[in-house]
């Protein structure tokens, strides 16, 4: 009931944040149309909607939230473990609303992407996502929305750096991805698999913090 | 029983800590939370919901131990800060469907009671609330699941008097439930004239006493004189004096002055001052 209640919480939270986002996805659902581009409205979608939990976090946070909510019966895993419950769950609502439209797109459009590659760029859209979110929350749990975006773009620099390191070895990395292509439809799994790694870290930091 | 009951709390920060604070709050009563700004109020009353990590010391609620026993205790205790910490875009009647979802005995009913007595709008968000609104909000939230202890941090501070006399009438009737309690934190000594029971004065991170409030309205008294009126005085009956503006001004135990020395009353006001800026 708890985990309910919250997810609940941050959904009536951020309602109006969704609404104006909802604008937004109208504008980028007509440029995908016009563009004849599905994948970019799916990567929109997914992105836009998914990581409202970082704003119901931000919110939470400009008000000390969890100050309050720890004087609650409520777990410590359970107010961290609705966050992710509550992205987990706006990326399906958000994937249902737009794979119809994506779809259409793609049915419509005569030079558009082969049925595998939607497959595979929908495999991948989705496991960026949950991966992105496994990254972002336990940082934004951590050190709070400010520090966090600072902590944030440290993290991208090295992935930077070591993609500049590894340069060199690019084509031959371009032969390991098309190898491991047919493997593809496991990748939002391992992403799953992240996602729950992530929520235990998250859980962890939190039960340490002090309000 | 008591209500609450601290042992030694102890627990540290750069350049303050608690040490070693004791009292406790017997049940049917509501205890005076004193002390002035950074005495270490909030720090003892976060720590007593888990809120900070102690360092030592046992907090018991209601005879069991916080830190094991945390979400069985919260079922039973209502919190009011002083300010309302929830997102500011969700309003009265949205934190309503939430609490139905977080305490199996919230009373919806009771609160809306509530809030039409507040004059609260149902519907406004949070932050378009006036700062005694958002204050009679939180109260409401902490009444709603009919709490049997309630723990006020500065609840009242920064409000008008006449919001801040509601809300007092408030607590009074929470308080005809013989198994109800209340710790009530503030620096606004005269609210606790008006309801508290007792009176524990934090100074520093220390407890400097913790005594019923009618033994420090009746049992203390203020003599003002000359210092050599005031060494006639016996020095055991002597607890703090301090240099007033006509001479020297001493908080004694009345009972063990002579009746040839006038005394006056004194509040919790003029005590706290005695405590905390006069010398022994």
């Amino acid at each position: 009931m708890n985990m309910v209640g919250l997810i609940l919480k941050d959904f009536m939270t951020i309602q109006r944040q969704l609404k104006a986002q909802a604008m937004v996805m109208i504008f980028f659902l007509l440029m995908s149309i016009i563009t004849q581009e599905g994948a970019f409205l799916l990567t929109i979608v997914v992105f836009i909607v998914t990581f409202q939990a970082i704003t119901a976090l931000t919110y939470d946070e400009q008000s000390s939230w969890d100050k309050y909510a720890n004087t609650l019966p409520i777990s410590k895993g359970d107010i961290v473990l609705s966050k992710y419950i509550l992205s987990i769950f706006l990326m399906i609502v958000g994937l249902i609303c737009a794979l119809p439209i994506v779809l259409i797109i793609h049915r419509f459009t005569p030079n558009n992407w082969a049925s595998s590659e939607f497959f595979l760029t929908f495999n991948l859209i989705v496991t960026l996502a949950f991966c992105m979110l496994a990254l972002l929350l336990p940082i934004y749990i951590k050190f709070g929305s400010i520090k966090g975006r600072m902590v944030l773009i440290a993290i991208c620099f090295i992935p930077g750096f070591l993609f500049g390191l590894i340069n060199k070895q690019l084509p031959d990395m371009l032969v390991i991805l098309t190898n491991i292509k047919q493997f593809m439809f496991l990748a939002p799994f391992a992403g799953l698999l992240i996602l729950w790694l992530s929520s235990l870290i998250s859980t962890a930091i939190y039960k340490h913090k002090e309000f | 029983m008591n209500a609450i009951e601290i042992h030694d709390l102890h627990k540290s920060f750069d350049g303050f800590s608690l040490k070693d604070v004791s009292f406790s709050v017997p049940q049917g009563t509501v205890m005076g939370f004193v002390g002035e700004n950074g005495a270490g109020k909030s720090t003892t009353i976060k720590c007593m919901l888990n809120l900070l990590k102690k360092e030592y010391g046992e907090i018991l609620l209601f005879g069991k131990e916080i830190v094991e026993h945390e979400l069985s205790i919260k079922n039973d205790i209502g919190v009011v800060f002083d300010d309302l910490h929830v997102p500011e875009t969700l309003n009265a009647t949205q934190l309503d469907k939430f609490m139905k979802k977080v305490f199996k005995t919230w009373d919806s009913g009771y609160y809306f009671e509530r809030l039409v007595q507040f004059k609260i709008p149902e519907r406004k968000r949070v932050k378009e609330l006036s700062r005694g609104m958002r204050m009679k909000l939180s109260i409401a939230l902490a009444l709603a699941h009919h709490p049997k202890l309630l723990i006020l941090d500065e609840p009242t501070s920064g409000l008008d008097p006449i919001i801040r006399d509601e809300i007092l009438d408030l607590f009074l009737a929470f308080m005809q439930d013989e198994t109800h309690s209340i710790l009530f934190s503030s620096h606004i000594t005269s609210d606790l004239e008006k309801i508290a029971d007792y009176i524990t004065f934090i100074h520093n991170g220390e407890i400097l006493f913790s005594e019923g409030k009618d033994v420090l309205l009746y049992e203390y008294g203020i003599f003002k004189g000359s210092k050599e009126e005031v060494s006639a005085i016996p020095e055991h009956a002597i607890l703090r004096t301090r240099n007033g503006a006509f001479g020297v001004e001493a908080l004694v135990l009345k009972n063990e002055v002579n009746g040839v020395f006038s005394l006056e009353k004194p509040s919790i006001e003029d005590i706290m001052l005695f405590y905390v800026k006069g010398s022994v």
